[in-house]
Order: C-alpha cells, then structure tokens, then sequence
C-alpha cells in the first residue's frame, strides 16, 4: 500500500526508533511476570538522561563513566523500591508512583532546561551502524536493544532466576511453600528494572544527543501496554519475552505506519490509533483463543 | 457544521478535480507537486491547532502534498516522523520542534539527503547551522519582556505580581519567565510574590489562582500568565473572589487568542501579547526558496505585538484563532 | 456487641479507614503550622470561602473518578480511559447546552460517558481482553473524538445551569459537594445494601469461583465499566462548567492516575475482592490537599513532584503492619536501653 514501507530500511528503524522502548519492555516483562508493576521507569529514562548529559557536558566526564554512573543510579533506585515492596509489603503501585513523582522532580533538580551533548563519542555512536546491504544497517542504539533481548530470553526462559519470577507472579504463597526466594528476587526484578530504564536513557541520549528533564512522560504506559499486547498477563506468571518483542514491533509498526501515511489530522490520529489497538488485541485474543480457554 | 461539511466536500471535489486536470496534461511532468513533510508538536492548544490550520491551509492553496505528523508532544515521535519523511523521500521538511535539543543526528541524516529544513516557532540548540534552512519564529524571551514594560506602565511602576507559569521545563514558559523577570528588574517596586505552574491550562489557571488569592488576599495586584487560557482561567478566579479583574488586579498574558481579544472588550483582561501562530505562507516561502537552493536568513522573528484593551475593540474581528 | 459503630461497620467492612485518615490529618496539621490562612474560613456571598472549600471543590473530579475507579478496581480491573471520557461528556454537554435543553444536553453527554463505559466492559467481560488495554483503547482513541468533536478549540459557553453546576453554591458549599454526597450515597447504598457489592468483590477475589456460584461475572465487570463511564462523565460536566469552557485536548489528562491513587491510598488494593468507597474519597482529599499545600508553601513548580512522592511513600509505609512493628520495635529497644 505505502511505496517504500516494508525496505530494509524501515525495519531497521523500527528497531532503532522503538530500542528505549524495547528496552523498557524486556525488564518490564519481567516485573509484570513477577506480579509487579513498575511505573517509574519514563521518569527514569527522563531522570538518566538528563543526568547524562549534565555529566558529559559541564562536568567534562567521558559519556562512558556517565552511563555507568546513571545506571548505577537506576539499579540502587529500583532496588530500593523492591525493598520497600518486599520489606514492607507495599503495593508496587503506589510504591513505583512515589518513584516515578521522585524522579521528575530529581530530573528538574538536576536541570530545568533541556541541554544538547556535544562529543566526539557521541557523533561516533550516531554514525556507528552495521551494514545490512542496500540503505539498511543495523544502528547502535538497535544493536544495544537485540542485545538485550537475547539477553532477556535466556534471563527469563533458561535460567532459575526465570523461573522464580514465573512461581513468584503466578501465587506468591505457593512460590514461599516451593523454596523460592521471595525477597531476594523481588529486589533483583524491580533492580532490573531500574537498570532497564537507565539503559533506555541512556539509549534514548545516543537517539537524540541530547537530556531533557521532561522526557519520558508517558513512556511508563507505552511500555506497559506493549508487554501486554505481547500477552503477558498484568496478573503475573504468564508470559513470555518473545510476545514482548511482537508488542513493541506492533506498537511501533502502528505509529510508523500512521506517520507514513501523513494524511491523518491530530484528532483522526488519536482514533486510528486506538483502532488499530484494538485491530490488533482483537486478532490476538481470537489467536490465543484455546489457549486461554483452558487456562 | 452542515454548512462547514458542504464547503468542505466542495473544495475536496475542485482540489480532485483540478488535480485530475493537472495530471492530465503535458504539464504535468514538470509541476509535480512538491511533497513537504510537516512535523507538529500536538494538538494541546487552540493556538497550536491554529498554527496547524495555517500551515495546511497555506499547502492546500500551493498544492503542495503535506504530510502531517501529530508527535502528541513526544520529541522521539517526532524525531520518529521525520525520519520517516526522510525515508519517502519527501523534498522538504517543515519542523515545530518539541524541545530545542537532540535535533543534531536526524538533521544530519536530512542533510545527507539533501532534504532542506524549515523549523517553525521555536529554535533549536545544535553546533552546526547548516543543519536547517531557515527559523521562523517568535522570540519568547522578548514577549516576557514586553509584557513587563507594559505592565510597568499601567501600574506606574509598582506591583506584586503573581506568575502562572507554563508547563514546567518547555520553552515557552522558560523563556517568557526569564524576559518577564529581565523585564521587571529595572523596577525595584515590582516584585513576583508567588510563581506556580497551571500547566498552560485554563483549569490550572483557575486552580492556582484561587489557592493563590486565599493566600495572599489583596495583597496581589497583578497576574502575568504565560499564556491567554491561564489567564481566562485565573480571571475566573479573581471574580469568584469578589475582586474585578482587569480593575482591582491587572492581568496580562501571552499568545492572543481570541477568548484573550473578548476578555479585553470586556474589560477583565488587560494586555495580551501577540505570539503569532499563523506561520503557513512564511514557512512555505521558505521551503519553495530552500528548494530552489536560495540562500535564506538562519533566523526571521515574526513580529509581536501588545495588544491592550484600547486596541482589542478594532481587531477583535479579524482574529483568526 | 455494644458497640456504638456496629450498625455502620459493615459499610467500611474489611478495610481500615484509619490510616488515609490519618495521612490527611497530618497533612492538614503540616497546613496549619506552616500556613496560617490555610484554615481561614468566612461567608461571602451567603457561602464559606476558603482554602477548605477550594479543595473540596476542586477535589470533587478526583472523588467522583475514585468512586466509579472504586468499583472497577474491586472486580480487578482498572480505568484509564476517565479522562477521556471526561473530555467528551464535557465537549458534548459545551455543544449541546446552548442548542437544546440543559436537562437533555446533561443527559446525552452522560448517556455517551456511560455507553464509552459500557464498550470498555464489553470488551473485558466478554472479549476477555486485559483492563489496562481495553481502557488505553478508549483513552487514546476517546481523547481524538473529544478533539473531533471540538475541532481542537476551547468551546465557551454561557448557560446559567451548566455554570451553577462547578461553581453554584447550595447550603453554603460548594454544589459539587452535593452531587458528590448523592453519587457517594447511591453507591453505597447499592453496594452495601444489596448484593451488587458482594458479587464484585467475588468476582475481584476470584472470578471462577464467582462463575461456578452462578454470577455473571461478565455482566458485572460491564456494568462496573458503565458505571465508571457515568462518574467520569459527571466529572467531565463539572470540570467544564468550573472554567466555564470545553478544554477537550486538555481536560482530565493525567486524572486517571490520580483517581487510582487515591483508591489505593484509601485501602482499596489493586488485585480487587474488597473496597472502601469511603476511603478512596478520603485518598482523593489527601491528593488535592497536597496539591494546594503546594501552591500555599510556594514549593518550586519542577520540584514539587518531590514532595508529593515522599507523601506517597509514607502513606504507603504507615499503612504497612510491618513497618509500623518495626517502629515499635526501635522504640521497644530504646526503653530498655534506658
């Protein structure tokens, strides 16, 4: 239908556009999986971004220590708040809201201005990219994305650490009675999760070369709904990264696909999008029909 | 809307038909239509939907192919749209950027493939200014300072002022906070006693304002907004309050819709300053002379202008938005 | 069995009201100390005016939301569509009210809020698609209706209902405390008083079991969603009226999150089987007392989201049994220390 749609190019886009947003979703994957939730990560990729910035640019630091830095940061914050669910027995709700006002504010606290990052590193990591034959090549910030991902399979579906959340979402009394690790795995899942954001932050300044305090706003429900148009259950203990991945190419696939088109105005976009939402929830739901039924 | 819908039909029908009549002749080879990717903030605003209108009535009346983009006020949709106007091909790119950062790496891609630029109404911070053609836009940082003189002159230099600021960390309500405070500083009388965020909504301006009167009581005898809609919002406010507006508290504002026009004919809104939205004919002078490889001026500041109840009367007709 | 509070007791059954009511005591205490005419009060006009009353006004969408978000939450769900839904009743009723009767106008806008709720429980009971989907649907697709419906503009209006509806006074409140005491009556009474309220929380506790017992669980998530749509849909009409215009692309953004806030804050838990609707209109309190102790401190807009995380989190803490044990327990090693 659109000329041009389905080259190389914009399937290696897909990748590149929607990387923070995949990113986001792998570790979101498996807090949803746990039971959890985790609506603090937009604030996080705002929060890591800016921080970034300030860092590399009025502190002169390497952009390399900067990430880390940010991501130490993003894995102590979701730590913290994995103890406070855990230790407490806290709604991870209200518990990753509170994160998620906190990390706005510290964003604005860090700086009220956005700020561009100009780096030597920086420009090398825009240019970087694999070639893929034809326009197509393979860009860091979807390089980085895949990674985890393949990552994030063998994480979530070879590994006892896996298996612990799948227990843990699907009846945490139950998980206690089988040995698991109740306490320890909560704080490593919404650890990860902080470190997800903080990576997508941190992919989110190689896409723009830039820190902005008001980005993310949003980005938490985005994230969320594209885990579970993959099909992982907001319940917990079903779910796979596989159906994560369909749910951001198809969440992605959706506003490319808009933006291709061009002819929508704001208000008729809006609508396409939630038809299309539901399109393709619908398609899902009378695939996995069987399956469900027996559940 | 029966009436609004016919015309519409209307126009769609001559705009097909004198495009099958164009592509029908020999001429069509050589005035194929230009395709022009134009990538918008959102919709938030009866400003920002006026700046819309503008730009595709401007394109519809060249026959220009507009694609629009809506970035529902996320700069990685609209780094997203361009580059998808980028992908297609499109001969030029017209921009209302979010932020002013993180432009640098897509400009780049568009100047690879000799895509001009055009950004509307807000500039952008990047180390190299080839990056775009041209910036069409208003100077934020002097609206704030222009509505401070006048509200200097109006209350003979001595006020306590309270700001309802824009939506926390976007341009506008940085800039027009900073050309207020520059503004106001060469009167020692003049003081900001309270600044809060209403968001840029009319309802955030309300709900500020009233916390704010409670507090501060008669204290307050001046409001700046950085926008019309907080404005009419906290207008609503100081009535409720028992207070007239525009008499007992002199409110100005930013933008110049036509709701801030009314509110000057009635007296309860005192000055607004023009941020004009109606960029269409500008920004395509500017992309059809990019195109044709004419060397254009980096920056062209669209004229503002205060508008104060004097002159609200003569021009309330010939508001457009 | 003498005790006073028995007769009441069921209504608040199964969730401890003692600790959103707390946090709001503190945090009108907090007021008290540090701004002095946060308490000032005075008729004028023939009604009290006063920060008080701002925030019981104010607070009324937040409230009206929580009650509806109340009911969804306790079957297990949850409502991010009232925004939107906000937004269309508000835009339909701005159109309307100046063409036809403000009774019809009222009505139509509300029948449009409820039937978008309806399509929302539809797709939950019977297509089985998860809450937080079906409701982004509606929030991203209701909010480019609302924008359709209005062209993208502000829609004034001057009706002299319509306004009186956000800004009246009736017995010298504010009249948007009256219809949130009728909405918060009516619920009450048609869940604690008939077996409407039981049936939700088996279908939130566990929706098998609620099958196998003969309810239809189906039928209630949709009539929950409905009824959730009406409550936006009156909190739409009133926060247009308030301002006295449509806002459609603005109007209740972010409010969703607020409203779930507050009925978690108020002791409702997100994986539903038991609810306080009292108590969630507590939480809605809590919210807008922290916003305008906000504005009266003069806490830096970008920050103030700091402030309103800590208030989170310790409401949070306050109401966990662990945390409150091992504060005892400090304070219990500290005496014997001594």
């Amino acid at each position: 239908m659109y000329e041009g749609f389905f080259s190389g190019r914009v399937i290696t886009n897909l990748f590149a556009d929607n990387a923070a947003l995949g990113i986001a979703a792998v570790v979101m994957t498996l807090v949803i999986l746990s039971g959890g939730i985790d609506l603090s990560v937009g604030s996080m990729l705002g929060f890591t971004t800016i921080l970034i910035a300030v860092l590399v640019q009025q502190k002169g630091m390497h952009p390399l220590s900067a990430i880390a830095i940010a991501l130490g940061i993003g894995t102590v914050f979701g730590a913290f708040m994995g103890f406070l669910i855990h230790r407490y027995d806290l709604p991870p709700f209200l518990v990753t809201l509170g994160g998620m006002f906190l990390a706005r504010g510290m964003a604005f606290v860090i700086s009220k201005e956005s700020l561009g990052i100009e780096n030597a590193f920086y420009n090398h990591m825009a240019d970087f990219g694999i070639p893929l034959g034809g326009k197509a090549a393979l860009s860091a910030t979807a390089l980085i994305y895949l990674l985890l991902f393949a990552l994030g399979i063998v994480v979530t579906h070879f590994t006892p650490f896996g298996r612990n959340i799948y227990a843990l979402g699907g009846s945490e009394p139950s998980a206690r009675l089988m040995g698991v690790p109740i306490g320890s795995t909560k704080i490593a899942v919404y650890a990860l999760s902080g470190f997800g954001a903080a990576l997508a932050g941190a992919v989110s300044t190689f896409y723009t070369t830039s820190g902005n305090p008001t980005t993310g706003g949003g980005f938490e429900l985005d994230v969320i709904a594209s885990v579970v148009i993959g099909g992982t259950l907001l319940t917990g203990g079903v779910g796979t990264q596989l159906g994560t991945l369909a749910g951001v190419l198809i969440f992605g696939t959706i506003h490319s696909a808009l933006d291709f088109d061009g002819r929508l105005n704001s208000y008729w976009l809006r609508i396409a999008i939630g038809g299309l939402l539901l399109i393709f929830i619908l398609f899902q739901r009378f695939l996995t029909r069987t399956s469900a039924l027996t559940r | 809307m029966k009436k609004s819908f016919i015309t519409s039909l209307r126009s769609v029908g001559m705009a097909a038909l004198s495009y099958a009549l164009v592509a029908g002749s020999p001429l069509a080879a050589m005035a194929k239509p230009l395709t022009v990717g134009f990538a918008q903030v959102g919709a938030e605003s009866a400003w920002r939907t006026a700046e819309t209108e503008s730009i595709k009535a401007e394109g519809t009346k060249r026959k220009v192919n507009l694609k629009f983009s809506d970035a529902q006020g996320k700069q990685e949709n609209q780094i997203k749209a361009v580059k998808s106007f980028i992908a297609q091909g499109v001969d030029a790119i017209i921009i209302a950027p979010v932020v002013e950062t993180g432009w640098e790496p897509v400009l780049r891609e568009a100047k690879r493939a000799k895509i001009p630029v055009v950004l509307v109404d807000r500039g952008i911070k990047v180390s190299d200014d080839s990056l775009y053609s041209t910036l069409i836009a208003s100077d934020f940082v002097s609206e704030g300072k222009m509505a401070a003189e006048w509200l200097a002159k109006k209350v003979n230099e001595k006020a306590s002022i309270v700001e309802l600021q824009g939506t926390p960390g976007a341009a506008p309500a940085i800039d027009r906070k900073k050309g207020f405070e520059a503004g106001i500083s060469k009167y020692p009388a003049m003081k900001i006693i309270a600044s809060q965020s209403g968001d840029f909504r009319r309802s955030g301006g309300k709900e500020v304002m009233e916390a704010l009167l409670k507090k501060y009581g008669n204290e307050v005898t001046a409001v700046y907004a950085h926008n019309d809609d907080m404005a009419l919002g906290a207008i609503q406010a100081i009535e409720e309050a028992g207070k007239k507006p525009g008499t007992d508290v002199v409110v100005v504002s930013v933008d110049g819709v036509k709701g801030a026009f009314e509110a000057m004919v009635s007296g309860k809104l005192n000055c607004t300053v023009e941020c004009n939205p109606l960029l269409g004919p500008m920004a395509f002078d500017a992309v059809e002379q990019a195109i044709k490889g004419e060397k254009l001026p980096k920056k062209t500041v669209v004229q503002d202008k205060a508008y104060d109840q004097s002159t609200a009367k003569d021009v309330i007709a010939s508001r457009q938005y | 069995m003498n005790d006073p509070l028995a007769k009441i007791k069921p209504w608040f059954q199964g969730v401890s009201l003692f600790w959103p009511v707390l946090g709001l005591g503190l945090l009108l205490i907090f007021n008290a100390v540090f701004s002095p005419s946060f308490f000032h009060l005075e008729i004028r006009d023939g009604h009290l005016y006063g920060t008080l009353v701002d925030i019981l006004n104010q607070g009324s969408k937040v409230m009206l939301l929580a009650i509806g978000m109340t009911l969804v939450i306790a079957t297990g769900g949850v409502d991010l569509s009232v925004g939107s839904l906000m937004a269309i009743a508000g835009a339909v009723a701005a159109m309307l009210v100046m063409k036809i009767s403000f009774a019809m106008a009222v009505a139509i806008s509300l029948g449009l809020a409820t039937v978008a709720g309806t399509c929302n429980g539809l797709l939950i009971g019977y297509a089985g698609i998860q809450p937080i989907i079906a409701t982004l649907i509606l929030m991203v697709a209701g909010r480019g209706l609302a924008m359709l419906l209005t062209g993208g503009q502000i829609i004034t209006f001057e009706h002299p209902s319509f306004v009186f509806l956000g800004n009246g006074h009736f017995l010298g409140l504010p009249f948007t405390v009256t219809i949130v005491a009728i909405v918060l009556c009516f619920t009450l009474v048609a869940t604690r008083k008939t077996a409407i309220g039981l049936f939700l929380e088996s279908v939130g506790d566990n929706e098998k079991a609620a099958r196998y017992c003969g309810i239809n669980a189906a039928l209630v998530k949709v009539m929950v969603y409905a009824y959730s749509g009406l409550c936006a849909g009156i909190a739409g009409l009133i926060a247009t009226s308030n301002i006295k215009a449509a806002d459609s692309s603005r109007v209740g953004e972010f409010m969703e999150l607020d409203a779930i806030f507050a009925v978690v804050v108020g002791g409702t838990p997100l994986t539903g089987g038991r609810f306080s609707l009292v108590g969630s209109v507590i939480g809605a309190l809590l919210i807008q007392t922290l916003t305008i102790t906000m504005y009266n401190l003069g806490v830096a807009p970008a920050v103030s989201p700091v402030p309103k995380a800590i208030v989170i989190v310790a409401v949070c803490l306050m109401q966990s049994a662990r945390f409150r044990a091992q504060i005892l327990g400090w304070f219990g090693k500290r005496r014997i220390a001594a």
